[in-house]
């Protein structure tokens, strides 16, 4: 038995153009938890896929157990005993639970599917999880995090050493997080070894037994958690100092009342919703996942409907039917779904940057592409998006960097009212930085902004104000002086709870 | 990056090298390709199909397709053809013409945009409502002795033959509408992404009215020309049509699933293909043969474009994932509640 | 288009005309090679047409006459079904005309291969069975009545072969791959003027479908290939037209033959106006009227089996203005 249970060395990756990883080498240690740091396009999805098969290296070597392998494809890793917890979570929704259990490794006997032993080991695992639901359930009635602890149960049954977790916890409620670490830690005990990637330092330190960081596809260090700081790990990823302690808040007065919800509802997700932002100031909106905080402005920007309440800019009602009547009031809403409500992914960033501005561009029968131009160029200067030109597709831009050119979007069509709903998901440390300031800057020229997060130290270091949502109804308007996670975390939970 | 720029200024234009190259390979191998009496002919074989590829083009880049084209182009044509007949006025026989296809295509965009059916379904209707309608009209005999309908099919302005003039002029209205429009920039944000485009104020409703609105003009046009250009009113016309007006846009680099494509790419398609049957047939090569050409054409040059695409993704996003896929390279990411990040 | 249905009624009289003027050929066979029980006399018959196609052109203007035909009798009551020029539909319809116990099925093969199982079902079931336009030959006890294609090339190839010129260049338009009329109408070309005259020589050939359109690209392709193009060999006349289409007013073709198959209104106007030099009809009223004609027969006993042919009179300029005259009485031509 070897000491190590995965040993990289030595792996380079190129793709046409670019060095996606160069001379990558560390160790995962039986029965530990090695986490994976870096910013966005450091290289960690590259190697991960490189040690399930998906990539081949173009140079180096990898070991299991001491033993010098080649992968070639997902299937040889499973054989392996490396399995894969995709933060996709590729599934096939319409599949029942037993057979998913089963994917790409149905058992045969006598040339056919033996759906009998199919069956009986899927219902015995399930009991074993703890999951007291049906095997013929279809995958697309569970949620995200029963679905992970099904592909976790199944990467187990079929002999898995080494998982690899990226981003679990991106889409699973708090709860759920804390049942998925015990299961971690259980893996561990009984000598597996997992592959932890993730952005979020309080995770990596609470699970870790060795930190790896990754910047631009080279490993700047490997050692056990206990030799470095949290502080520490942010400043490798970044290669610079970053005090993120401190947000870039700066007091600005504020203005009259520019925003007035009241009564809102709509039928089955919140109820009686009202709240106000006065000009100049950012005003905070908690809850838990399902709250129904996205739910509350997409209503108000016309994304979904209303059943009841009235929506006031600058002390005027207004209809906000649709998103272009919301806009034409000066309301803008960037939605915490980019991918899907957001960007329009072959479009280039130039486009996507005035699409809501049209009618600045259209005008007088042609487009007027200097106009144009000069627009993009001043709010992508500001902003400092990083592209190879105006033309690029925004597709091809890390998450910040479209994030970026989506409020460039907003700032472009100068709005009175900023619906910001998890303004900084998913982007590096770097990038969400510069959003915050771009957020103070907006405040400071008397625009009212609302901000929906689940990180509660960016809205506690953020906000002037904050609503805080618990089961589709306003549990509490919080001061600054009120402001502790522990407050909100009370409010936020307090219907749930009494439930 | 020099290389990088070399990858993807070649993808870029790679469809007006294949047509050059076709263009240089087809005057070798016959010495009355290049004549101007051939050239003429070419333009005016390809004319019909091209204006019926602009409507495709503009409805697959909207994220939408129209099945029912070669129908409603045999509806529109005969229709206008009757007219005439019983009028003698070119102007109310064209104008009945346009309005036949912008009738059945308003029909398709109502159950498109505001029922939300989807367009491959309900134009798959439309094309069997249309033929209907017009072998009902005709009851299946070809309507003769057009007289000067002709004219625009057959007639000359000067030395341009008048369905060049019009494929001109309509080529040019059509690249004005998707460069220089709000509608234009509209449909690619629509067809790129309905929901995202919703969100950024766009009356996504409206943009498919007008797309379907403008395919409607078109395949009123296309079949004006059709039945001019054959003398007949034929009420079988334009069977297939609808598949081969959307081979024109697909090979010039429009995607099928849309929010991509160019009229200047649409264009070089629809010659590449009108080039390769002209000179098939002036060689002597068969039908059956020519079939497989176009095939292979089809299949090369959509994996090409994927291929190329991929390559470029690769060099561009400098990570991770495959396909064009619209998904942030490190995916998404938070959304714990409650607990902090970042800092202890 | 007023109203079409009396106008097609007006021409089936009118082809009545023609049918007296050319005669045709009936053969009404073998008595006794049938042992099946006589049939039940009815006041009505309920007979069953499956067309090729309704967007067929030609199918359409049959399926017209058949129905005006079966209006002259008292006791048929006739129901069209469309094939939809697809052998599965085509098939379907015949098993529901079978499963719906109509006395009499008359069809029209889309490709007679495909068909036979589905006649010898019709057969099996004592329902009486008739083809048409194509005659479906390898099914006993099944009864036709068509125009024959062979011999609807060969009266046209015939004429050519004292009118095309010695040397002369060719260019030859075929119909569908694999269709049965296109294959005759060709394989009469062969024997009746290419064996004969080995001097002429095809410079192109190619399927343009039955379609106008496509023969139309087609010859303006191959008349800029080869500048000397001495006649069109078309197997219909829709190609013919549509390659005269092509060569109209270019300098070289002035003098262009071109022959056709069918005798459409617009082959009789453009050989009148001495553009086409000679087609054969092939009259769908004649062949409504023969079908009408059998099935009656066979329905009332007074003959037990049917196989006919329409005549097939050859259209040149001397007597196109005939048909031109019968076309306008029955609304196709505008005077």
């Amino acid at each position: 038995m070897s000491d190590t249970a995965l040993s990289i060395r030595g792996i380079s990756k190129s793709f046409p153009g670019v060095k996606a990883l160069d001379d990558v080498s560390f160790d995962v240690r039986p029965g530990s938890v090695h986490a994976f740091c870096g910013e966005n396009g450091a290289g960690k999805s590259t190697l991960m896929k490189i040690i399930n098969g998906i990539y081949q290296p173009d140079t180096g070597t990898i070991r299991i157990r001491g033993e010098e392998v080649r992968i070639k494809n997902p299937i040889e890793a499973r054989a392996h005993g490396v399995a894969m917890i995709s933060q996709e979570l590729n599934y096939v929704p319409e599949m029942t639970i037993a057979e998913s259990f089963f994917l790409g490794r149905l058992p045969v006997k006598h040339g056919r599917v033996n759906w009998g032993f199919i069956r009986s080991e899927a219902s015995r695992v399930l009991k074993e999880e703890g999951l007291n639901f049906s095997i013929n359930r279809r995958l697309s009635t569970l949620t995200v995090s029963e679905i992970q602890t099904l592909e976790i149960a199944r990467a187990v049954y079929h002999s898995a050493d080494v998982l690899i977790m990226d981003e679990p916890t991106s889409a699973i409620a708090h709860k759920e997080v804390e049942s998925l670490f015990e299961k971690i830690r259980a893996l561990r005990a009984e000598g597996k070894s997992i592959i932890y990637i993730s952005h979020k330092m309080d995770e990596v330190f609470e699970l870790a037994d060795d930190i790896s960081v990754l910047r631009d596809g080279t490993v700047v260090s490997s050692q056990p958690a206990r030799d470095i700081t949290s502080a520490g790990v942010i400043a490798q990823m970044v290669g610079r100092d970053l005090d993120h302690q401190s947000y870039p808040k700066e007091a600005v007065s504020l203005g009259d009342t520019v925003f007035r919800a009241s009564g809102l509802s709509s039928e089955h997700t919140f109820e009686d919703i009202s709240f106000d932002i006065r000009a100049g100031e950012i005003v905070g909106l908690a809850g838990l996942i399902g709250a129904g905080r996205s739910e509350v402005v997409r209503a108000v920007f016309g994304l979904d409907p209303l059943d009841a309440g009235t929506v006031e800019v600058n002390g005027v009602a207004v209809k906000t039917t649709t998103p272009k009547q919301a806009i034409g009031h000066g309301i803008a809403m960037l939605s915490e779904d980019r991918r899907l409500v957001g960007i329009i992914p072959k479009l280039s960033i130039k486009k996507n940057a005035t699409l809501a501005s049209l009618n600045k561009v259209f005008r007088g029968g042609f487009a007027r592409t200097r106009v144009e131009e000069k627009l993009v160029d001043a709010y992508f200067k500001k902003m400092n998006v990083k592209a190879p030109s105006n033309e690029t597709r925004i597709e091809s831009l890390s998450g910040g960097n479209q994030q970026k050119v989506l409020l460039a979007r907003w700032l472009i069509a100068d709005p009175k009212v900023m619906l910001l709903d998890e303004p900084t998901r998913g982007i590096d440390v770097g990038a969400k930085f510069e959003i915050y300031k771009i957020m103070t800057e907006l405040a400071r020229q008397g625009r009212g902004i609302l901000m929906i997060s689940s990180e509660l130290p960016e809205l506690i270091g953020m906000c002037d104000r904050i609503f805080v949502m618990s089961a589709g109804r306003l549990t509490a308007e919080l001061t600054p002086d009120q402001f502790s996670q522990e407050t909100i975390l009370k409010y936020a939970m307090n219907e749930i709870e009494v439930a | 990056m020099p290389s990088k720029l070399k990858n993807f200024e070649l993808s870029r234009y790679s469809i007006f090298i294949i047509l050059v190259v076709v263009f240089v390979a087809a005057s070798f191998l016959s010495p009355n390709f290049l004549s101007g009496d051939n050239m003429f002919n070419v333009l005016r074989q390809v004319a019909v199909i091209t204006i019926l590829a602009y409507g495709a083009m503009t409805l697959i880049i909207g994220g939408m397709i129209d099945l029912s084209a070669g129908a409603v182009m045999a509806f529109a044509g005969v229709a206008s053809v009757i007219v005439y007949k019983s009028s003698n006025n070119m102007l109310l026989a064209v104008l009945v013409g346009i309005a036949v296809g912008v009738a059945c295509n308003l029909v398709n965009a109502f159950l498109v945009a505001t029922l939300r059916t989807p367009a491959f379904i309900v134009t798959l209707g439309m094309m069997l409502m249309a033929r209907g309608a017009v072998l009902e009209l005709t009851q299946g005999q070809n309507v003769l002795q057009l007289g000067d309908f002709i004219l625009i099919g057959q007639g000359n302005l000067g030395w341009m033959p008048i369905p060049v003039l019009i494929l001109i002029v309509i080529t040019a209205v059509i690249w004005y509408l998707m460069n220089q429009t709000r509608y234009g920039r509209s449909v690619y944000a629509v067809g790129g992404n309905e929901e995202a485009a919703r969100a950024a104020g766009i009356a996504v409703e409206r943009v498919k009215y007008q797309a379907f609105l403008v395919n409607g003009v078109l395949v009123g046009i296309a079949g004006v020309i059709f039945m001019s250009r054959v003398n007949a009113g034929l009420p079988n016309a334009g069977i297939g049509y609808e598949l081969q007006a959307i081979t024109a846009p697909i090979i010039g680099g429009t995607s099928f699933s849309g929010g991509v494509g160019t009229v200047f790419g649409t264009l070089a398609g629809a010659l590449i293909v009108g080039v390769l049957g002209n000179i098939m047939n002036l060689v002597g090569v068969g039908s059956y043969i020519q079939q497989i050409v176009m095939g292979l054409i089809i299949v090369v040059a959509v994996a090409y474009d994927v291929f190329s695409k991929r390559g470029k993704a690769k060099t561009t996003i400098l990570k991770s994932t495959s396909k064009g896929e619209p998904k942030p390279p490190e995916g998404k990411a938070p959304a714990t509640s409650g607990a902090s990040t970042l800092e202890q | 288009m007023k109203n079409f249905t009396r106008r097609t009624f007006a021409f089936s009289t009118a082809a009545a005309v023609a049918f007296s003027l050319v005669g045709c050929s009936v053969t009404t066979g073998n008595p006794g090679s049938s042992d099946t029980a006589p049939r039940e006399q009815k006041d009505e018959y309920r007979v069953a047409y499956i067309a090729r196609a309704q967007a067929d052109s030609f199918a359409a203007w049959l399926a017209d006459e058949m129905q005006d035909e079966a209006a002259n009798y008292e006791d048929l009551k006739l129901e069209v079904f469309d094939g939809q020029a697809d052998d599965e539909i085509e098939n379907r319809m015949i098993e529901n005309a079978i499963a719906n116990k109509f006395d009499a099925i008359i069809i029209q093969a889309n490709n007679a291969d495909a068909q036979i199982p589905y006649i010898q079902q019709a057969v099996d079931a004592g329902i009486v069975t008739i083809t048409t336009n194509p005659r479906v030959e390898g099914v006993d006890g099944t009864n036709s009545v068509d125009a024959n294609p062979y011999d609807q090339g060969a009266i046209v190839a015939q004429t050519a072969l004292e009118q095309i010129p010695e040397g002369a260049n060719v260019v030859v338009l075929n119909g569908p791959a694999g269709n049965f009329h296109s294959t005759e109408r060709r394989n009469a070309w062969e024997k009746e003027f290419f064996e004969k005259r080995p001097d002429v020589k095809i410079v192109a050939e190619d399927t343009a479908n039955w379609n106008k359109d496509e023969a139309l690209t087609l010859m303006e392709d191959w008349s800029l290939a080869n500048p000397k193009i001495d006649a069109i060999v078309s197997v219909n006349d829709n190609m013919a037209s549509g390659a005269l289409e092509a060569v109209k007013g270019k300098s070289g073709f002035e003098g262009i033959l071109a022959y056709g198959v069918d005798g459409t209104p617009e082959a009789t106007l453009l050989i009148q106006e001495g553009k086409m030099t000679a087609t054969s009809l092939q009259d769908a009223g004649e062949l409504a009227q023969l079908n009408m004609k059998a099935v009656h027969d066979l329905l009332t006993g007074a003959e037990e089996e049917v196989n006919v042919n329409v005549g097939n009179p050859l259209i040149t300029k001397d007597n196109a203005q005939e048909y031109i005259d019968l076309y306008t009485e029955a609304g196709l031509i505008d005077n």
